[in-house]
């Protein structure tokens, strides 16, 4: 069993029973058998002495056995890591950044508090997942859609706090940039309420998320300075209807002008996410045909276009989603085309498809991308079950490296292209290429993402991480950096964000110190070390 | 009384009139929990195997009926190999991308009704 750090038997057991007293024992995990279940499935250090592993776990039912748990952290200086769901996969899943920290699984704080198809948002506890809330707003009859990640069984709370992002319109996608308010048990377990929350009495804490004075709520994403108990969730009116449509342009040089077309459309609120591809090239995920082309570098502007006639195919495209009332879906579809036209020579379109909202429930199993509508499902694990390409061993997890660009042409080329050079450096075939086309998660920056597989086999995951790290150094030579990764590259992911001498990270340590003196709430997340541990930063 | 116990009997009373003494409580609920947990990966596949990232199909069913390409049911459901020491150590370890499942998400008594459920006679 792991220990918290500088605790001896005798006090963890005391401070277990004390834990116990706080939550009841059925609710404090700490048999080994148990503790292993706040592993990181997909960790890249599986196995490995690196493995981060917790000491125990405990799960409280409500607000004032977290405030508990943080005073008895606080009494033995136990490092604490909340979890809402733990399905953080990718990111780090259940377990803590610090080996010893003691998991506070915040699963069974489910409540859906309030969902409000009027005034368009929702409340919820930690341990509500994407289904639980779709399930509520089916069974209630509310008239609002969600914004989703992939993975249905995620906390739409803790998606937010960990800067996820979904698949619908701009000012919902960015998951907390659509948060209203929350509740939050401070490092010292007193309880705070952000925005109108704050104040006695109100009933617009989900209406009014600012307040009066400096807004802290970004203190809590991504972070270390406290415990969120409640959010709230700004949602949208479900829509009557849904409609898409793909445009092509023929030259490779046309991307640039297509960028800047379905910008205006996004930015100007006309269409829901644009979703780019190359059909000469592949998707971000998928195999590239042009290696060939790779083999002697990158290839020269001429060879591409050369490249783009061959292929006898449109050089990029990007399908539109429009999201309203049937006349103004329509009207703006054709108002896109119009502006499409208007701007690139050869440009072409494709209706696709049309849906009235909400889709019928005996039409939702078989329908593509339902993440398209806010409904929940586990489809994106296809990404790492078995196929047929790895019927002899698929992999065991994925390490996502997402780098983020400006949203033009030439940002996504450069990330494509040092990507592609990280991994020819290590000797393995590029997983980037001039075709390679953006993710759109975030409406103001474009994504290139690679995945690489991790695995429950020790001796295999080290051609990952030395990938991974390698790839953050590669983008940070060009000013880029990634949006969200793994404990184990939180460190070198955050040092990469180093003006002035590292003058953002600085600020942040003289946060924790003086919010959480004591260190105790998740020390290491995103490269935050507490000042007794920060000689732990690697 | 919790919803999902009302369910349960709900579910219980409807099968009842059907086979009776063949569906126990356990079972009934484990098909409850399955629903919940298994079914959005490991359920029937609405549009075919294989159909990859963006398809209507479900990745643990897709999974199996590459791995077993006929030689086993590539829904779990139709399995009547599955032991409880085989389902116990994959829902608390995980098997490839499948993740670990905590007691928090599915108890120990959920998963002795999941077992229930996916070990009942066929």
């Amino acid at each position: 069993m792991a220990l918290p750090p500088n605790l001896s038997e005798a006090e963890f057991a005391a401070a277990l029973r004390e834990f116990e007293a706080a939550v009841g024992a059925d609710w404090v995990f700490s048999s080994d058998e148990d503790v292993a279940l706040y592993r990181d499935s997909y960790s890249i250090y599986w196995g490995e002495e690196e493995e981060i592993i917790a000491s125990a776990a405990v799960a409280p039912a409500n607000v004032e056995q977290v405030q508990k748990i943080v005073h008895i952290a606080n009494r033995y200086l136990i490092p604490i890591y909340p979890i809402s769901t733990g399905r953080n996969l990718n990111y780090g899943g259940a377990a803590p950044t610090l080996t010893g920290s003691v998991v506070v699984d915040l699963k069974r704080m489910n409540r859906i508090l309030k969902v409000d198809d009027k005034r368009n948002f929702a409340l919820v506890e930690p341990g509500v997942s994407y289904f639980d809330l779709y399930n509520y707003i089916k069974e209630h009859d509310l008239k609002v859609m969600l914004d989703i990640p992939d993975p249905g069984w995620g906390s739409p709370m803790g998606n937010s706090l960990d800067h996820g992002v979904g698949y619908t319109f701009s000012p919902y996608r960015d998951h907390f940039g659509a948060h209203c308010g929350l509740e939050i048990v401070s490092a010292e377990g007193e309880l705070i309420r952000t925005g109108a929350g704050a104040i006695p009495g109100s009933d617009a804490w989900q209406d009014f998320h600012y307040g009066a004075g400096p807004t802290i709520d970004g203190l809590f994403a991504q972070s270390n300075f406290g415990i969120v108990t409640k959010m709230g969730i700004k949602l949208m009116p479900l829509p009557e209807t849904y409609l898409s449509g793909t445009v092509t342009v023929p030259r490779y040089q046309d991307f640039q002008a297509m960028i800047e077309e379905v910008s205006y459309l996004e930015d100007s609120f006309l269409i829901g996410m644009p979703s780019y591809d190359s059909p000469v090239g592949g998707t971000p995920f998928g195999p590239s045909p042009i290696t060939e082309l790779m083999q002697n570098g990158w290839p020269s502007l001429e060879q591409l276009e050369e490249f783009v006639v061959a292929q006898n195919k449109p050089a990029w495209s990007v399908t539109l989603q429009f999201y309203g009332p049937e006349e103004t879906v329509r009207a703006n579809w054709a108002a896109a085309q119009r502006r499409f036209r208007n701007k690139i020579q050869g440009v072409d379109f494709q209706e696709g498809d049309f849906y009235n909202l909400p889709i019928p429930d005996e039409d939702i199993p078989a329908l593509p991308d339902k993440v398209r509508f806010g409904i929940p499902n586990l489809e994106v694990f296809h990404l790492v079950a078995r196929n047929p390409a790895t019927d002899n061993g698929p992999p065991d997890g994925h390490a996502d490296m997402f780098t983020m660009t400006p949203r033009t042409a030439e940002g996504v080329h450069t990330a494509a292209r040092v990507l592609a050079e990280a991994f020819q450096e290590l000797g393995f075939p590029p997983a980037t290429h001039p075709f390679s086309a953006p993710a759109t998660y975030y409406s103001r920056a474009f994504v290139v993402a690679i995945l690489l597989p991790t695995w429950r086999d020790a001796s295999k995951n080290s051609a990952s991480r030395e990938l991974y790290g390698r790839c953050l150094d590669k983008i940070a030579e060009v000013g880029m950096g990634t949006y969200r990764t793994a404990p184990a590259f939180q460190d070198q992911a955050v040092s990469k964000y180093s003006f002035n001498n590292n003058a953002l990270l600085k600020f942040q340590e003289k946060l924790k110190d003086s919010i959480d003196p004591n260190g105790i709430i998740s020390p290491g997340r995103y490269g935050i070390w507490p000042v007794n541990m920060r000689n732990n930063r690697g | 009384m919790s919803k999902l116990t009302i369910f349960c009997f709900t579910l219980i009373f409807f099968v009842s009139g059907v086979q009776a003494q063949e569906i126990t409580f356990a079972q009934a609920s484990g098909k409850v929990v399955f629903d919940k947990w298994c079914t959005p990966c490991h359920g029937r596949v609405a549009g075919g195997l294989f159909g990859g990232f963006g398809a209507n199909d479900l990745p643990g069913t897709s999974a199996l009926g590459v791995k077993y390409k006929g030689d086993l049911p590539a829904v779990l459901e139709d399995r009547t190999d599955l032991v409880p020491i085989y389902i116990r150590t994959v829902v608390r370890n995980g098997l490839y991308g499948m993740p670990i499942s905590r007691k928090t998400e599915i108890s120990d008594a959920e998963l002795e009704g999941i077992i229930a459920y996916l070990t009942q006679p066929r």
